[in-house]
Formats: C-alpha cells, structure tokens, sequence
C-alpha cells in the first residue's frame, strides 16, 4: 500500500506540475484553461511548471477582493470553498497524505538519515490560527488606500511559494530581482527553518501551519470516508502508532483531525484491528474479523 | 451512507455551483495565470 502511495504522490506531483513550455513560451508560467481549476493539495500556482491554481492562494485573493463585490453578490471564492469543501466531505485529509505535493516533499526530506524528533503535540493547534488569521481576517481586514487587500499567508509565510513559485521564476525571470527584499528574505529563512524541522519532524509544515490541511481536518470527523478500528482485533502491540507520520495513536483517538489517511497504519496492522472504508452510520460497530495470528 | 457527509456533500456542490455562476471561474483563471508577486516575495 505505502509504495502505491509513493507512486500516486509521484504522478500528482509530477502531472500537475508538467508544464514543460515555460522557458520558451512568453510568460514563464502555464496560462491555459486548467488554471481555472484548483489543485486539491498545496501547490504554488507561480510554479513554472504548475497548471492548476492552489486553493489557499486563491482563497486568500477572492477574501483580499471582498470589498469590491460589495455592491452586488460578493465574491468570497465560494467556488474554492465549495471545491475543498467536497472534497474534505468526502476524503477528509486523504488529500494530505496522497495528492498534496508539498506532503509528498515533505515524506521525501524526512527521509534524509538524521536523528528524529517528535512534536510538541499543543503545536498541532497553531494551524487553526494560520488558517482563520492569515487566510481568512487579514486579507480582509488589512487593506491598502485602494481597499485591496493581500494574500498574507502567501505573502508572509508559504514554505511552497518560495520553493516551487519564488526561487523558479527569480531564476527563470531576473528582472524580478529588481523588487526582492524584506518579504523575500523573510520567506526564505521561513523555508530553510520549515525544511530544516521537516527533516527532523515528520509531516512538520502538515501539521502545525498548513491551512488547507487545518481545513480538511475540520472534515475528519463526518468526511463520507474513514479510518475505521475494529477494537476487537487490536492487540495492543503499538505497530501503528510507530508508524504513524503525524504522530496518531490509531486505537485511541478515532478520526484523529492529524490523520492524514496514508494507510500506513493499516499496512502495520496484523491482525486486522485497522481498515478503510465508507463511514459506518453511528451505532453500527464494525465487524471483528477473525485473524490467524502471524506471529 | 451518512448522512452528515451527504448533506455537506450537497452543500459544498451548490457553493461551488453559486461560483461558477458569480464569475468565479474567469477570476480564478486571472489569478491562476498571473504571477503572484505575493509568493514571489516581492513588493
């Protein structure tokens, strides 16, 4: 299961970056129509190679654009909140183990061989905050004289935008170099620190600053897919819980908002206590699978 | 199937509908086919 998911997390990766015409064509990034879609992971539309849009940088400028829709039915992207809106309904954070090419970055640089560390579990919250401040109140609230506002995630903080958008096209485009300073500087000591803790601490950016990923987590509990624990197999012997990127305890916290669904709990299992599958109606227990024991 | 997952399902279909007819789309393209200079880090 875990290599079908590297092999998914390669194609995503590589299929929705695979604009290949960007050094010859008259702009350095994709200008088609798939540009009207979005990405369901986090992935730079700056990116040379891109050719869908990201949610959170689109979000961010629909909110950033709210006050000029004042006077009629106001924009406030409903066609991204509707998009990763279904898709959290429906695959919860599968997203974020599967498709999010900046997860996929993230699994490949955590398995650089260095000493690994946990994370301070109340750190898992900050996420929420970067959500609602960052994408949500400051573009709406922090505007210039002409009442625009901007994308301060994007702006301030996004570890991708500098990877995949800013450090591309300030190499493909060196009159941009014309403009670079405190915000470019300050994302890219942002990057360095995030790919740094990324090696040390598995799915770090995951799981204490992604916004898209706070956002599928709110889904984590009602999403029409689920990591489902059939208690009566479990035989408590820890395997999941060592595999677990994001820090999980399978057997004890059920939809977990952390669980990104990469299955590989399920694959650590032996005796059957983990499956997915579609989210039984309350009430209705799982079955107990009978299992010879391999050991 | 659940029914808290239909219905946010259902939800989330007309928002994303409500988009496509509020001229979302064109401005998703617009955004999507211009350089951000926001995740450039500049200005």
């Amino acid at each position: 299961m875990n290599r079908f998911r590297w092999l998914i997390q390669t194609l995503v990766a590589l299929g929705t970056n695979s604009y290949l015409l960007f050094p010859f064509g008259g702009s350095v990034i994709y200008q088609g129509p798939l540009k009207a879609v979005c990405h369901p992971g986090l992935n730079c539309y700056s990116c040379p190679g891109a050719l869908l849009s990201c949610p959170v940088g689109a979000f961010q400028n629909f909110m950033a654009s709210l006050r000029f829709g004042m006077g009629g039915i106001p924009n406030f992207g409903a066609i991204v909140l509707g998009y990763v809106g279904f898709i959290g309904s429906v695959v919860g954070r599968l997203t974020c183990g599967w498709i999010c090419p900046f997860g996929f970055i993230q699994d490949l640089l955590h398995k650089l061989p260095t000493r690994k560390f946990s994370l301070w579990k109340p750190l898992r919250w900050t996420k929420y905050g970067f959500l609602v401040v960052m994408v949500v109140i400051m573009p709406v609230l922090l505007v210039d004289k002409t009442g625009l506002g901007h994308p301060w995630f994007c702006k301030l903080v996004c570890p991708a935008g500098t990877l995949e958008g800013a450090l591309p096209l300030l190499a493909l485009k060196p009159s941009l170099w014309g403009g670079v300073g405190f915000y470019f500087w300050n994302k890219l000591t942002i990057l360095i620190l995030i790919l740094g803790a990324v090696i040390c601490i598995s799915r770090f950016f995951c799981r204490v600053i992604c916004p898209l990923g706070a956002f599928y987590s709110l889904f984590s509990r009602i999403s029409l897919v689920q990591l489902e624990f059939v208690e009566g197999n479990c035989v408590e012997c820890g395997a999941c819980v060592r595999k677990c990127p994001t820090g999980v305890v399978p057997n004890q916290e059920f939809d977990s908002p952390e669980c990104i669904m990469c299955l590989r709990c399920v694959d650590a299992c032996h005796f059957s206590a983990l499956d997915f599958g579609i989210r039984r109606p309350l009430g209705k227990p799982a079955k107990v699978k009978r299992v010879t024991s391999p050991l | 199937m659940p029914k808290k997952a239909f219905w946010l399902i259902f939800l989330y279909t007309a928002l994303f509908i409500l988009g496509v007819n509020t001229g979302d789309l064109t401005q998703l393209h617009h955004l999507g086919t211009t350089i951000c200079l926001a995740c450039v880090g500049v200005g």
